[in-house]
């Protein structure tokens, strides 16, 4: 597996809770700078993936590698180092009830003990790409879901993560919002950072640098 | 440094979110304390009462009439009774009371002399007084010494208050296996209660958790919190417990009995325990909610 690697799953083989098949004979592989669209009717396993991808949840056979390294269950400090390279929107990810919205953003820059000037400077940074400088104090019960979103999407890229997991991000929302969080998805991908867009409906518009795919029958095609 | 200070921010937040949690926590945990604290000092004054007791134990040891005086007393001559007896493992003093002795000491017991006439012939047995090193004052160690000394040629009775020992030591076994007892029943009541009390704390953050956990928040650096608050509301308890003790002490005067608190050292451990104890109970609260 070469070094710019982002993500690599191979031979893998899952089933649900229930003992459904949910992934026969899965590969699939996303390098540095490229990203991945994966649309999966309700059902068809997109968030059993993440949970794959984050280490919630480990394949019966196969492997999952992410940045060169094979997720395995007795491994939870390399789980732990890999999460905070993840940046997660929608689906699994949500925000800390308890947090305002600048401590929600600034969490992953927490974890990785940051600097208070670095930390300072990427929250205005975030505040104003999102318009959120108003609702800095506010706790996410007191968010609408859009701004519930664009907090996320900052959370998620504040640390300059290098894979983006957004997890059917884009349904539902108006067309300007849409749009808004669209060119951000551009201004990600064209930066160099890896995304793997997950949703039940074919994006309307291409982002650049990314590979369509379909889950259809426990394989990614 | 940053993640010091955010887990002491997050200390501050949990005891302002919860400050009724944060206070019954600390009030029951000192309540329980004081009681293990009253019964820690019950124990001590009733060993020291024990041993007081048991320093007036002594055995004595009559010699038979057919022993002449001058084979009883040589501290010198291997042979005599009193070298062979002061030989013994564990005996720490010897008096000798020859009859004469022992018809002064009946006199003064009962008033008058009971001997009046019997100046040629005095019934009384001679014999000794020994005493004990504190480690041998235990029934099977005097028995052994008791056996010992009647295996002597001229010893014809050895006599000691053998059934009060065996009670004093049957009740002292009672009063410590009950100490004992209670001392874990209460350290297990602190143990569950703060447990609780901090998973009750806990478990409205869940998805607050499992959110930093998915984010890489490692689960040590999640429960520091709770260890820390732990810590504590344990230390705090126990230094509460003790103080209000030392209070009281002053206020209460006991005049018949010496009341045996434990050393300043002590105390300091014990509340170093306890608020380990509470970090473990803060650890086990939050520990389901940290999988992931």
């Amino acid at each position: 597996m070469s070094t710019n690697t982002i993500i690599e799953l191979n031979n893998l083989y899952l089933k649900s809770d229930r003992g459904e098949v949910i992934f026969k004979d899965l590969n699939f592989k996303l390098t540095a700078g490229q990203s991945a669209v994966i649309v999966g009717a309700a059902g068809s396993g997109k968030s059993l993936l993440v949970e794959l991808l984050i280490g919630r949840r480990y394949p019966e056979s196969g492997s999952v590698e992410l940045f060169g390294e094979v997720i395995k269950p007795c491994r939870k400090k390399m789980i732990k180092r890999i999460r905070r390279k993840i940046g997660g929107v929608g689906g699994l990810f949500k925000l800390v009830p308890s947090y305002n919205v600048a401590e929600n953003i600034l969490y992953p820059l927490i974890l990785t003990a940051e600097r208070k000037k670095v930390r300072k400077e990427q929250l205005l940074k975030m505040l104003t790409e999102f318009s959120l400088l108003k609702q800095t104090g506010e706790l996410p019960h007191n968010l609408t879901r859009v701004e519930n979103t664009l907090v996320q999407l900052a959370r998620a890229t504040i640390a300059n993560q290098p894979l983006i997991i957004i997890d059917e991000l884009l349904a539902g929302l108006d067309q300007k919002t849409y749009q808004r969080i669209y060119d951000y998805l551009v201004k990600l991908s064209l930066s160099g950072r890896s995304m793997v867009i997950l949703s039940s409906e074919k994006l309307t518009k291409e982002v650049p640098n990314t590979s369509n795919y379909t889950i259809m029958n426990g394989a990614l095609v | 440094m940053i993640r010091i200070m955010h887990i002491l921010r997050e200390l501050g937040k949990n005891i302002y979110r919860n400050p009724g949690t944060t206070f019954s926590a600390l009030l029951s945990t000192t309540l329980l304390f004081l009681l293990f604290d009253f019964f820690w000092i019950a124990a001590g004054t009733s060993e020291r009462f024990y041993q007081d007791l048991l320093s007036d134990l002594n055995m004595e040891v009559f010699i038979s009439e057919d022993v002449p005086d001058s084979s009883l007393t040589s501290r010198d001559t291997p042979s005599s009774l009193q070298y062979q007896i002061k030989s013994i493992e564990g005996v720490q003093s010897l008096t000798y009371i020859s009859k004469e002795k022992a018809r002064e000491q009946l006199s003064q017991l009962v008033g008058i002399d009971l001997l009046v006439g019997y100046d040629t012939t005095n019934p009384l047995p001679r014999s000794f007084i020994l005493t004990f090193a504190s480690d041998y004052l235990t029934t099977d160690k005097l028995s052994a010494i008791e056996k010992e000394i009647l295996s002597l040629k001229g010893v014809s009775q050895v006599f000691y208050s053998k059934n009060w020992l065996k009670k004093v030591e049957k009740t002292r076994e009672i009063v410590l296996k009950l100490g004992m007892i209670l001392g874990i029943l209460i350290i297990l009541t602190v143990l569950i209660s703060s447990t609780n009390n901090m998973r009750l704390t806990a478990r409205a953050r869940a998805v607050g958790f499992q959110q930093m956990r998915l984010l890489g928040a490692g689960k040590l650096f999640l429960s520091f919190p709770f260890l820390i608050e732990g810590f504590l509301v344990g230390a705090l308890s126990g230094g509460l417990g003790w103080l209000i003790i030392f209070y009281l002490r002053q206020k209460v005067v006991f005049t018949k009995i010496i009341i045996v608190f434990p050393s300043i050292n002590d105390i300091i451990i014990f509340c170093i325990l306890i608020a380990v104890l509470g970090s473990v109970s803060g650890y086990l609260g939050i520990r389901r909610l940290l999988k992931l």
